[in-house]
Formats: structure tokens, sequence, C-alpha cells
């Protein structure tokens, strides 16, 4: 379907850019993604995702805005104690009144992932079971002053594959907002077609500096069995 | 050949409804637009030509309204490779 003059209005500016067009927009209307984790990193990429077009989004987290997460952009400090799903919802919607967001409830399916959940085992978990859904995914972990985003397009090299220690190092509010914002801007740039590289890709933000290198696949991970199999 | 009048509208939308107009046509097929003189004409056909669309003409149109200009534009590979 079209899009509305609403529509065109509201994203003027990306439906100028190269590649996006209608046709892009579309499909980002058409996504619904589930966002796991909805703090410092997911807070500022949530807003980008709604701002940017994205039809549905569940955000997946249950734990209470802390005080702490007020750094996050999106919650107002009479939101502490909130759960952090049903506040970023409500961002998301202030953020956009063309987004349809709420929290992730059961029977929920979505056609992608964005995770930024703040512990690295549950990346893991989550990247996994998009993987073996199929679903393309994009993985935010903040890291000191910055931190990375591993982009997994469907049948790309998994995020395990993709892994690199960190330093482990807490999350400085800005660097987790750019590796959130750049998280949204890799998964709009999929999901929308407007991407100029189809494989899977890792960016290291460190110290200010961003490396993005094309993933490859550890020899004998399941990713690859996966891929195999007719 | 449709035709589009993009006078009410100020830049980015000027541009932006003649790149959606121009996304749903075939390659080869024209796009008459209607234009006010000043940043519009200045920037549409400049952007369109940037993106691989043909100019094929560019003319005042003073029979639509004063400071009216027509411009033919013919829709080139670009758009159609999509990424």
């Amino acid at each position: 379907m079209s899009l509305s003059e609403a529509e065109v209005r509201r994203y003027a500016r990306q439906l100028i850019l190269p590649a996006m067009g209608e046709a892009g927009q579309e499909r980002l209307r058409a996504a619904r993604v589930r966002v796991v984790g909805a703090g410092l990193t997911g807070g500022p990429a949530i807003v980008y995702l709604a701002q940017a077009g994205v039809g549905t989004l569940w955000i997946d987290d249950p734990d209470p805005v802390g005080p702490e997460d007020l750094a996050a952009w999106i919650y107002p400090p009479a939101d502490v104690g909130r759960p952090r799903g049903a506040a970023a919802a409500e961002a998301a919607r202030a953020a956009s009144a063309l987004v349809r967001a709420d929290i992730l409830r059961p029977g929920a399916q979505p056609t992608a992932l964005l995770v930024c959940p703040g512990r690295q085992e549950v990346a893991r978990a989550v990247a996994e079971e998009a993987r073996l859904l199929g679903l393309a995914h994009v993985v935010a972990e903040a890291d000191g002053e910055g931190g990375s985003v591993t982009v997994v397009p469907p049948g790309a090299p998994c995020y395990a594959c993709a892994f690199r220690a960190g330093h482990g190092a807490p999350p400085q509010p800005a660097g987790a907002a750019a590796v959130g914002a750049l998280a949204a801007l890799e998964l709009v740039m999929m999901l929308s077609g407007a991407s100029q590289e189809p494989r899977g890709r890792r960016i290291d933000l460190v110290r200010g500096q961003p490396v993005a290198r094309a993933t490859s696949r550890l020899p004998g991970c399941a990713c690859g069995r996966a891929q195999a199999a007719p | 050949m449709t035709r589009l009048d993009i006078r009410p509208y100020a830049c980015p939308l000027t541009w932006v409804k003649t790149r959606i107009a121009l996304e749903r046509l075939r390659v080869g097929e024209s796009l008459e637009v209607l234009l006010a003189e000043g940043e519009a004409l200045e920037s549409v056909p400049r952007s369109a030509a940037e993106e691989g669309h043909a100019v094929l003409s560019c003319e005042p149109a003073p029979a639509e309204g004063p400071g009216s200009w027509r411009v033919v534009l013919e829709k080139g590979q670009a758009l159609e490779e999509g990424v």
C-alpha cells in the first residue's frame, strides 16, 4: 500500500536518501521488531526505530526503570519503578503517532530483532533464538565509552561467530547511546533494503574510532550447518 | 504521461514527491512536473539528473499561472535497481 500524505511528510528527509524511496519506507512500515532490552543502549535505539517508520515495535524488558536508566533518553523521572517495556513503548508512541508500540506479548511474531540486553549471555541466547527462527537481527553492546554492533542478516555468520571479547567496562551513557543509535541505523538499512552491505558485519566503536568488518563463520559452527541443510 | 504538480510544496517535499512519482514509473516512462520558479526549479531537475534520470525539457508554463514551469523527466535505471 502506498504511503499516505502524512507518512510522506513525516519521513520526507529519509525518503530522499539514495535507495530508500517509497518501497523502502513501506518495508519499514511492514516490519515488526522485537527490541530486547530498553536500557542505556536500547532506549535511544527505540526512539530511532520509531522515528524511522518501523511499523510495529514490541519491547521486551520487564525490569523496572531504575534511577540510572534516566540517562537512556526516554524515561522521565516519574517512570522510575515502572516496567521498562511499558514505559519504553509509551516513549516510542510519543516519538511517533505512526508507530504501533507495546510490550512483547505471548504469540507475537516479529520479523526482526534488535538485541540490546546489557548482558552478554542474554545477547548470545537471544541472538541464537533469532538465528534459529531465520530472523534478521542486530546486537548492540555498550562497553565503556563505545561498544559493538553485530549485524546478522538471515543466513549470515551468527553472533557467536562474530563475537570478540570487549573490555567489559561499565557503559558510559553517551557511548551506549551512540552504539544503540548505530544499531538502529543498521537495522533500518537492512529492513528497508537500502543497505549496500548484504553480508553480516560487526562494527566496533573503540575510543571514538569505528571499525567495520564483514563477519566470517567459525569452522564447524552450527550456523553453517543450518545453512548447508536443504 | 503522468503529471505531477509540486507547486504547493516546499523543499524537501518538492523532490520527495517527484522521487516517489518516478519510483512508481517504469524505466523509460516520462513524468511531467509542474513546479514554481525558484528553489524547486533549481533543485528538482538537478536531483533527478543526479539520480540517473533524463531531463527531457524544462520550460516556462505561463498558461499554468505566473512563475510556473513545466519539466519533463524520463525515468532512468537508477531507482529501478533499488539497492
